[in-house]
C-alpha cells in the first residue's frame, strides 16, 4: 500500500482534504484503501496540487461488510496509516463517525454504527493513539455518503469516517 | 373530551344489544353474530361477515351556519367510519324522510341493501352546537341508539368522532380506542410531529433541526420520549407534554429506541455507557432504574406485553439480529423468530397475542410480519413494495401503522392487522417515518 502515499494518488488526497474544513476523503477516491486494489485511486485528479495543500489531514474512511463491525485486513491497513498520521499530529482531535447503509432498520443501525466507530477507535488506541483524542459518534443510516439504492452505494456507506477538529 | 358531550341512553344499551342479537340471528344467522358474544353485547365478526352495510343519511339542519356544520360533521363521520375498514358505507335514499309526521321510510332502504341506518339533526342553542344522532336496524326499523352530542362550533369534528366510537362499540361490542388516538412520527428526519388517527390535525412537538428518531408517548399520555442529536450524539429526551419540562439520560454513548413499559411510568432504552449496547429502564426524570439485558453485542428495540411483565427485543446474541422475549422477573431470553436472517423492530399487540416486526429479506425488500407470542402463526403482511418498516399497533389492535417507500419518499401507511386495506395515512411532502400510535387522553 506504500504507493498510495506517493505520486498522483497522494496529491489527490491532499487536494481533496485541503478543499474542506473537514477531512472528506471520499470513499470513491479511496477505493484503494478499502479494497486493496490501490492502483488507480484518485486517477485523473490532483493534477494541480500545490505545495500549500499539504497542511490538510490525511485520514481515510474504512469500510465494512453488511451487518458487521469487524475490521477487514484492508481496514486494518488503513487504520495503521491513520494511526501513523495521528501520532505525528498529536495536537489533533478526531471524531470517528460510524455509518451504515440504508438496509436494516434505523435504530439497530445507530447501534451498529457505534460498534463500527468503536472498533476503529479500539484499533487506533492499540496502536498507541491517545484515546482522549478520539470521540465516537454513530449516525446509523442517517447520513449516507452516496444516497443511491444499490450495492455500490451501500458499500461506500458502511464506513467509519474520520473528522478532524 | 367528555366535558362537552352529553351521554344519554346508557341504560338502553343492554336491551338494544339483546334486540339486535335477536334480529340479526333471525335474518343473518350465517354471517353476522358471534355465538360467543359476551353477555349484554353483540359481536359482529368482521372475518366471518365482511363489512357491515350502513346507510349514512345527511344530517338535517335549518339555517346556513347549521347546514355548514352538518356537512362538516357528515364528512367527519363518513371518513371516520370508512377508516376502520369495518363498514360498507352507502348513501341513504332521498325518500327516507318523506313520510308524514317525521317517521322514517324504512321500505326505501330495501333497494340499498343496508343493514344499519344512521341519521341526525344539527341545531344551535345558546352558543352550543347540538348533534342529535339516531341509529336504526334497517330491516326492522327498530331504533338501536339515540344520543345527543353537544359542544362549541369548533368541536364538531370530535363530536362526529365520538358518534363514530359509539357506533363501532354498538355494532362490534368492543369499546373503540381508535377515534381519539394519535400517531407520533418523525418529520423530515429532524423534528417530531403528531397527528390524529386518520392523519388530520398535524402538530409539531419539537423543532430540534437535528436528526430526530423514534418518538413514543407514554401509556398515560403524559410524556413524550424520543432521541435526537441536539447534543451532538444520539441522546434520549423525556418531555412532560403539559409542563414541557424535559429530562435526558446524559450518559456517554448512545441512548436510543425508547419504549414505554405498560403499567409503569418507566421507559426502556438502549444505552452504551457501559461499553456494550444494552437495554435499561429509565424514569421520566432521566435516572436509570435498572438494566434489563446483559449479552455481548447489540440489544435494542424493546416492546412490552400489555401487562408489562415481558419484553420482546432485538438481539445479536445468536448472530444477525433476531427477536427475543424475556421475562422481566428474570430467566433466560427465548428466541422468537427463526424465519429470516434479519428481524427487527418488534411491536407487541395490545391484546398480547401477537408481535409485529420488520424483516430484511434476501430479495432486497424489507417486509412486515406478524407472529404469535408463542412463535406460531407467522404471517407476511407486506410484499413486493420495497421497504416497509417501523410497524406499530393501533391502541385497539385493529390496525398497524408503518413506514413505506413504495411511492418514492418515506411515507406513513396504515393497514388492517391482517395486512389488508393498505393505504397512505398522510398526504404531505417530505419524509415521514418511525410512527408510533398512542391512546387518546
Amino acid at each position: 500500500m506504500k504507493h498510495k502515499f506517493s505520486g498522483v494518488a497522494f496529491a489527490a488526497m491532499v487536494l481533496l482534504a485541503g478543499c474542506s474544513s473537514k477531512s472528506t476523503i471520499s470513499p470513491a477516491d479511496q477505493a484503494g484503501a478499502g479494497s486493496g486494489s490501490g492502483a488507480g485511486a484518485g486517477s485523473g485528479a490532483g493534477v494541480s496540487a500545490g505545495a500549500d495543500a499539504v497542511a490538510g489531514p490525511v485520514l481515510s474512511d474504512i469500510f465494512y461488510d453488511f451487518d458487521s463491525s469487524a475490521l477487514s485486513p484492508e481496514a486494518q491497513e488503513q487504520l495503521k496509516q491513520n494511526a501513523a498520521w495521528l501520532k505525528k499530529n498529536t495536537a489533533q482531535s478526531v471524531t470517528i463517525e460510524g455509518h451504515c447503509d440504508e438496509r436494516g432498520t434505523d435504530e439497530y443501525n445507530i447501534a451498529l454504527g457505534e460498534r463500527r466507530a468503536n472498533s476503529a477507535k479500539e484499533y487506533l488506541t492499540n496502536l498507541g493513539v491517545g484515546s482522549s483524542k478520539l470521540t465516537v459518534v454513530s449516525y446509523g443510516e442517517e447520513r449516507p455518503f452516496d444516497p443511491a439504492h444499490n450495492e455500490e452505494a451501500w458499500s461506500k456507506n458502511r464506513r467509519s469516517h474520520f473528522v478532524t477538529k | 373530551m367528555s366535558n362537552f358531550i352529553e351521554m344519554i341512553m346508557r341504560d338502553l344499551r343492554n336491551s338494544i344489544a339483546v334486540l339486535l342479537v335477536f334480529v340479526c340471528t333471525l335474518v343473518f344467522t350465517s354471517t353476522m353474530v358471534s355465538a360467543e358474544a359476551p353477555r349484554g353485547t353483540i359481536t359482529i365478526s368482521k372475518e366471518a361477515a365482511g363489512r357491515i352495510a350502513i346507510a349514512l343519511d345527511r344530517t338535517s339542519a335549518k339555517g346556513g351556519r347549521e347546514s355548514e356544520l352538518a356537512r362538516s360533521v357528515d364528512g367527519t363521520i363518513r371518513s371516520g367510519l370508512d377508516f376502520t375498514g369495518l363498514f360498507n358505507l352507502l348513501q341513504a335514499p332521498a325518500n327516507m324522510r318523506t313520510v308524514q309526521g317525521g317517521a322514517l321510510n324504512f321500505s326505501a332502504l330495501n333497494s340499498v341493501g343496508a343493514e344499519i341506518y344512521t341519521g341526525g339533526t344539527m341545531t344551535r342553542q345558546s352558543g352550543k352546537v347540538l348533534l342529535d344522532m339516531e341509529v336504526y336496524d334497517a330491516l326492522s326499523g327498530k331504533q338501536l341508539m339515540k344520543k345527543v352530542y353537544s359542544g362549541a362550533e369548533g368541536q364538531v369534528r370530535p363530536m362526529g368522532l365520538r358518534f363514530c366510537a359509539d357506533l363501532v362499540e354498538l355494532l362490534t361490542g368492543k369499546k373503540s380506542l381508535l377515534f381519539d388516538s394519535r400517531i407520533v412520527y418523525v418529520s423530515n428526519r429532524n423534528s417530531i410531529s403528531v397527528c390524529d388517527f386518520d392523519g388530520q390535525n398535524v402538530e409539531h412537538l419539537t423543532s430540534a433541526r437535528t436528526i430526530s428518531m423514534n418518538p413514543v408517548i407514554s401509556p398515560d399520555g403524559k410524556y413524550l420520549a424520543w432521541t435526537d442529536y441536539s447534543s451532538g450524539k444520539p441522546d434520549l429526551y423525556i418531555r412532560n407534554l403539559a409542563t414541557k419540562a424535559t429530562a435526558s439520560v446524559g450518559k456517554p454513548g448512545v441512548s436510543i429506541a425508547p419504549a414505554w413499559r405498560n403499567g409503569s411510568d418507566e421507559v426502556a432504552t438502549t444505552l452504551s455507557f457501559e461499553g456494550d449496547q444494552e437495554i435499561y429502564l429509565v424514569k421520566p426524570n432521566g435516572t436509570i432504574s435498572r438494566r434489563l439485558t446483559s449479552s455481548r453485542g447489540i440489544d435494542v428495540s424493546p416492546t412490552f406485553s400489555p401487562d408489562g411483565s415481558k419484553m420482546a427485543f432485538v438481539s445479536q446474541r445468536s448472530g444477525p439480529p433476531q427477536i427475543f422475549i424475556q421475562d422481566l422477573q428474570g430467566g433466560q431470553a427465548r428466541r422468537l423468530t427463526f424465519s429470516g436472517s434479519y428481524n427487527t423492530q418488534p411491536s407487541w399487540s395490545p391484546a398480547g397475542d401477537k408481535i409485529v416486526y420488520s424483516s430484511v429479506q434476501k430479495n432486497g425488500e424489507i417486509n412486515i410480519f406478524t407472529i404469535n407470542a408463542d412463535g406460531t402463526g407467522l404471517l407476511q403482511l407486506t410484499r413486493g413494495e420495497k421497504y416497509n418498516e417501523s410497524p406499530a399497533w393501533s391502541p385497539d389492535g385493529s390496525m398497524i401503522v408503518f413506514m413505506s417507500n413504495r411511492q418514492g419518499g418515506k411515507r406513513l401507511f396504515v393497514m388492517n392487522s391482517d395486512g389488508t386495506n393498505q393505504r397512505p395515512l398522510l398526504q404531505k411532502e417530505g419524509d415521514q417515518q418511525q410512527p408510533s400510535w398512542s391512546k387518546g387522553r
